[in-house]
């Protein structure tokens, strides 16, 4: 009995917001469910960056390579060969995850702001192969005629898929970061040294981490080219990767669900912002100093909800190890 | 190959090192001293090129507008340099790598729109005076006249910035701060004065190298985006706080940069990057670099 | 803290709930798009057609709008040139402003992507700055339209003028320095091949591919010069050919070697009208000198200038003004605003705009407008250098023949 009522404990917030989404095409106009159906997708893009930056420590400044190597994956293969969507999806997160895999290599071997600049630099590496590799990928013209299935062609439809693969998605994500291996890459962030010292070889572990998370982006890549009918090289530039990075920031990176709650904020002011402004980077640059300056730990640090999508390592009620009092991390 | 031609060539790298080095060198002593990595530092150089061709615009009629407007273009943006630095930058110096990035960010793109604001979209183009509207002819090879006075401008303020680091209390106040600002502040200097000086120093730079590309071609909006990432490529191959190490990687990127496009000019970008990555990858604190700053 | 989440959560439910409302439209306005890139390269050119665009509303509300009931409302949005953007606010624009025709983009790669989506929604669609060929070629649209001579139009003109020169002044060999984009890659492509068909004496030397926004062009203007080509056909980006030729201009680089091919549109020879180098042979899309005598240019010309402080219009407005005109008499023939019928009646139409009277293709859509070639040179008439010894290459003479645009539609379709 207790069992089963902290489980709904624990899951409410998920739950209500899962709701929530289930309606929403009910509610509102096709024009919401477009900027809906983006939201979920980017989110589940932010989500997949979270995995190196609010778990794992480092940030990486470059994760847009591997959204774009899944959004083109999908692309060409529907555009060339009529591939079904359903193959496509999966082969995306192979493809990203193989790029992800020879870039985070070497990406690995290095902290701070070192990972950050070099995840940038194959970050841009990407952008400019994609773009100058005219004959195949297009170029700067980018992909056009990435038509889903029929039965995918409307908004409503197109988003309950987006909806049932992102939520795949991040229920997959959440048993990895609640795994063991979870819990070791929070250890690996909160204090490297000693992760190395009880023996884990942290540079294997950040590998298979930068991968998983490669993987996921291209699967979010994947799901925006149908939806968008086309890709372009800018997807994987590095004003692209800084979009996960505000949208975690922004709804808290050391809450599971903050990158996603950062996507419905982020996507929502832009959608709102360019309907009557040509100035959104402006509003969008104060936005982010505001939220930076002021609201540190995001949207979740400042509800503070303890105990549920925590991913601090709690091993006692306030008898932590690093609680020095410095609410830094919280 | 013949001779006149290499040497063109290399003449176009040399100025267009030269360009890099004088944007970078701001970013790479912000970074050295203050461990920022400045995003908005490209588009103080794009704010200083409007500047300049403001106030060039005011004294059109004279000859020496030019050569006026650069000078003071570079103390205006230092100046706004500093009132940012003094409301923003300030806050950030204890904050996480990814704070201290996203509010840089963030100021690239708040400039980046005043810039669009104030001198809306239009190209701005300066005229040349007279004196630089002719090329010189230098080993049989024309070279752009105005190239020479880039180059000696890059020069000097190479050589300032060595003299004022080996020589003067205050650069050697900064080069401490670059290996250990724990000490420095131990030995009673402020430090908060320090880095609010080293980033109007750096700003300057930025202000006078924009001044200087004012006059190269028009003056348009999102130069800055293109030239930023390639401050951050020279900046990471020569060193982060290394003068010698900026000087040597912009001259790298330029020629590397010059020649390519004779022979691969698809994958000259390319080649740019993965000299970056591979420089990260295999010596991380660049070419002149020091290892201890991780 | 749990009355915190309740707050947070009654928030979020009311930020949706502020936003479900929405606007909703009333049906009696005609709701006009505008998609145009007003941030990133093309904010001049975009801004340029915001201008012409609303001077033909204006001329056109003072009568009642479209069919005299319609009063047209324009709804704006930045593409900020970028193909994902585009499409985003050409969604925005058709399902929350409900606009039934859009005028996009500047970028031909946006345009390409939006394209679909106008077609999707039953949304007319009409490019009036970018022209790349694609946008009409392949990938039939019925819903969009062309108002903008097309890159391969544009370069075969180039080249029956080009053919010419090089015959009178025995020309051999030229380098193509091209911006490595869409426009610059079509256009360059269709010059050499044209060229070879219509002056097969000539070579190319070499083909030089600056990227699209290079700042650096020495090591291009040297690389040229040391070539010595009899000339050079450029196919650079309106900003970068202004960067190219202030970069070049101090090597005596005019001096020495012809420099043909760069568009120079009433853009171009205004703002840079100081420094362009005379005697530049150069291509225009849309310029209202050369068509002075028709009235309807010369009446727009005047109340542009009206509005717009003495300035003068350039290719950008001229297009804007008659895609809104063409559209007019689109709406006129079809004798509704209903969609369907509108496209139907603009197939194949000829319209009355400020460049004459002009026929849409059946078969692709594309307005069979001219192309201009003509030499920088000053003029008394007005502030700024005109195309002198101007040469109206009209569409007869430059399009794409029919049977190709079939047999590329076809060989696409496998």
């Amino acid at each position: 009995m207790d069992k089963k009522n902290s489980f709904l404990k624990r899951f409410r917030l998920p739950a209500g917001l899962f709701f929530v989404a289930l309606i929403l095409p009910l509610v509102v106009s096709e024009f919401w469910v477009h900027v809906f159906t983006e939201i979920i997708i980017l989110g589940l893009f932010a989500a997949a960056f979270n995995l190196i930056f609010g778990y794992m420590g480092q940030l990486s400044f470059g994760q847009a390579a591997y959204y774009g190597i899944g959004a083109y994956t999908t692309g060409l293969l529907m555009v060339k060969l009529q591939w079904p969507i359903f193959v496509c999806l999966p082969v995306s997160m192979i493809t990203a995850g193989l790029g992800a895999l020879i870039l985070g290599y070497f990406c690995v071997k290095l902290r701070g702001i070192y990972f950050a600049i070099l995840t940038m630099a194959f970050g841009q590496f990407v952008f400019f192969i994609i773009f100058q590799w005219y004959s195949f990928t297009g170029g700067d013209n980018g992909l056009q005629g990435i038509n889903p299935p029929m039965w995918l062609f409307k908004a409503n439809a197109y988003y309950y898929f987006s909806l049932a693969v992102v939520t795949i998605g991040m229920v997959l994500l959440y048993f990895i970061t609640e795994s063991p291996f979870g819990y070791t890459l929070k250890a690996i962030r909160d204090n490297t040294e000693r992760t190395e010292f009880i023996g884990i070889n942290v540079q294997r572990y950040m590998l298979i981490n930068f991968v998983i998370s490669g993987m996921f982006c291209g699967l979010a890549g994947a799901l925006w080219g149908p939806f968008n009918r086309s890709v372009a090289p800018d997807l994987c530039s590095w004003q692209n990767s800084g979009h996960p990075v505000f949208m975690a920031v922004m709804g808290g990176p050391h809450h599971f669900l903050g990158p996603m709650i950062g996507s419905v904020i982020f996507t929502f002011l832009n959608a709102f912002v360019t309907g009557f402004t040509e100035y959104w980077p402006l509003v969008s640059g104060l936005v982010m100093i505001i939220v930076v300056l002021l609201m540190p730990g995001g949207l979740f640090g400042i509800i503070k909800s303890k105990g549920y999508f925590e991913t601090k390592a709690v091993v006692l009620e306030g008898n932590n190890p690093g609680d020095t009092g410095d609410k830094k991390n919280e | 190959m013949e001779f006149t031609f290499l040497f063109s060539q290399f003449m176009s790298g040399l100025t267009y090192g030269l360009m890099l080095f004088l944007v970078a060198s701001g970013l790479s002593l912000i970074f050295g001293v203050m461990n920022i990595l400045n995003f908005a530092h490209a588009t103080f150089w794009l704010i200083g090129a409007y500047i300049c061709f403001t106030f060039w615009s005011l004294m059109e009629a004279h000859q020496f507008a030019l050569w006026v407007s650069i000078p003071l273009a570079a103390l205006a943006t230092a100046a706004f340099g500093w009132v940012c630095e003094v409301v923003l930058i300030k806050r950030i110096y204890k904050r996480e790598l990814h704070e201290q990035l996203l509010i840089t960010y963030a100021m690239a793109l708040i400039l980046g729109d005043l810039i669009k604001i104030i001198w809306g979209p239009t190209d701005r183009l300066i005229v040349r005076p007279p004196i630089i509207q002719q090329p010189l002819h230098l080993f049989g090879a024309p070279i752009d006249s105005y190239f020479i006075f880039v180059i000696l401008i890059g020069f000097t303020v190479a050589i300032g910035l060595w003299w004022f680091l080996k020589y003067t209390k205050y650069g050697h106040i900064v080069k401490a701060a670059v290996f250990s600002r724990e000490m420095v502040g131990a030995l009673g200097i402020p430090i908060p004065k320090i880095y609010t000086w080293v980033f109007t120093l750096g700003i300057f730079i930025a202000g006078l190298a924009g001044g200087v590309q004012s006059a190269i071609g028009s003056v348009t909006l999102g130069m800055d985006t293109n030239i930023i990432i390639q401050a951050f490529c020279v900046v990471v191959i020569g060193g982060f706080g290394s003068l010698m190490g900026t000087l040597v990687g912009s001259l790298i990127v330029g020629e590397v940069f010059s020649f390519a496009i004779l022979y691969w000019p698809d994958g000259a970008m390319v080649l740019i990057f993965v000299i970056t990555a591979a420089i990260l990858i295999v010596r991380p604190w660049g070419l002149f670099g020091t290892p201890l700053r991780a | 803290m749990k009355s915190k989440k309740v707050f947070i959560g009654v928030f979020v439910l009311l930020m949706i709930g502020v936003f479900c409302i929405g606007s909703v439209q009333a049906a009696d306005p005609y709701n006009l798009g505008v998609a145009l890139g007003f941030t990133g390269t093309g904010t001049l050119y975009s801004k340029d057609q915001m201008e012409g665009i609303q001077v033909a509303v204006d001329e056109i509300n003072a009568k009642g709008g479209f069919l005299g009931k319609y009063p047209v409302k324009i709804f704006q949005q930045d593409t900020q040139t970028k193909p994902d953007v585009g499409v985003r606010t050409v969604k925005d624009l058709i399902l929350r402003d409900k606009v039934r025709a859009v005028i996009n983009d500047y970028s031909s790669a946006v345009a390409v992507a939006v394209k679909p989506i106008c077609r999707e929604y039953k949304v007319i669609h009409i490019a009036a700055i970018s022209n790349s060929e694609n946008i009409t070629k392949i990938n039939y649209s019925p819903y969009t339209f062309q108002v903008v001579p097309n890159s391969y139009m544009q370069a075969k003109a180039a080249s029956y003028a080009v053919a010419q020169l090089a015959q009178k002044k025995g020309w051999k060999e030229y380098v193509t320095l091209a911006s490595d984009y869409e426009w610059g890659r079509s256009t360059q492509e269709e010059v050499v091949t044209d060229l070879k068909k219509v002056a097969p004496f000539l070579k190319v030397k070499k083909e030089l591919w600056p990227k699209l926004g290079e700042t650096q062009f020495a090591s291009f203007v040297t690389s040229i010069m040391s070539m010595k080509p009899d000339f050079v056909y450029a196919c650079l980006a309106s900003k970068d050919n202004v960067t190219f030729t202030e970069q070049a201009k101090p090597y005596g680089f005019f001096d020495k070697i012809p420099y043909v091919g760069s568009m120079q549109s009433v853009t171009e020879l205004i703002t840079e009208a100081k420094t362009m180098p005379r005697g530049l042979v150069a291509i225009s899309r849309a310029p209202f000198f050369a068509h002075m005598d028709v009235p309807m240019m010369a009446n727009f010309v005047k109340n542009y200038r009206a509005k717009y402080n003495g300035k003068y219009p350039s290719d950008w407005a001229v297009m804007g003004y008659d895609a809104v005109y063409a559209l007019k008499q689109g709406v006129e023939k079809a004798g509704s605003i209903d969609n369907d019928k509108v496209k139907d009646a603009m197939k194949g139409l000829s319209v009355d705009l400020t460049r004459g009277k002009l026929q849409f293709r059946p078969i692709d859509n594309q307005l069979r407008c001219s192309s201009y070639v003509g030499i920088v040179r000053d003029d008394p008439k007005y502030p700024f250098p005109i195309l002198a010894e101007l040469i109206e290459i009209k569409a007869a003479d430059s399009e794409r023949p029919e049977a190709e645009i079939v047999a590329a539609r076809q060989a696409e379709k496998k």
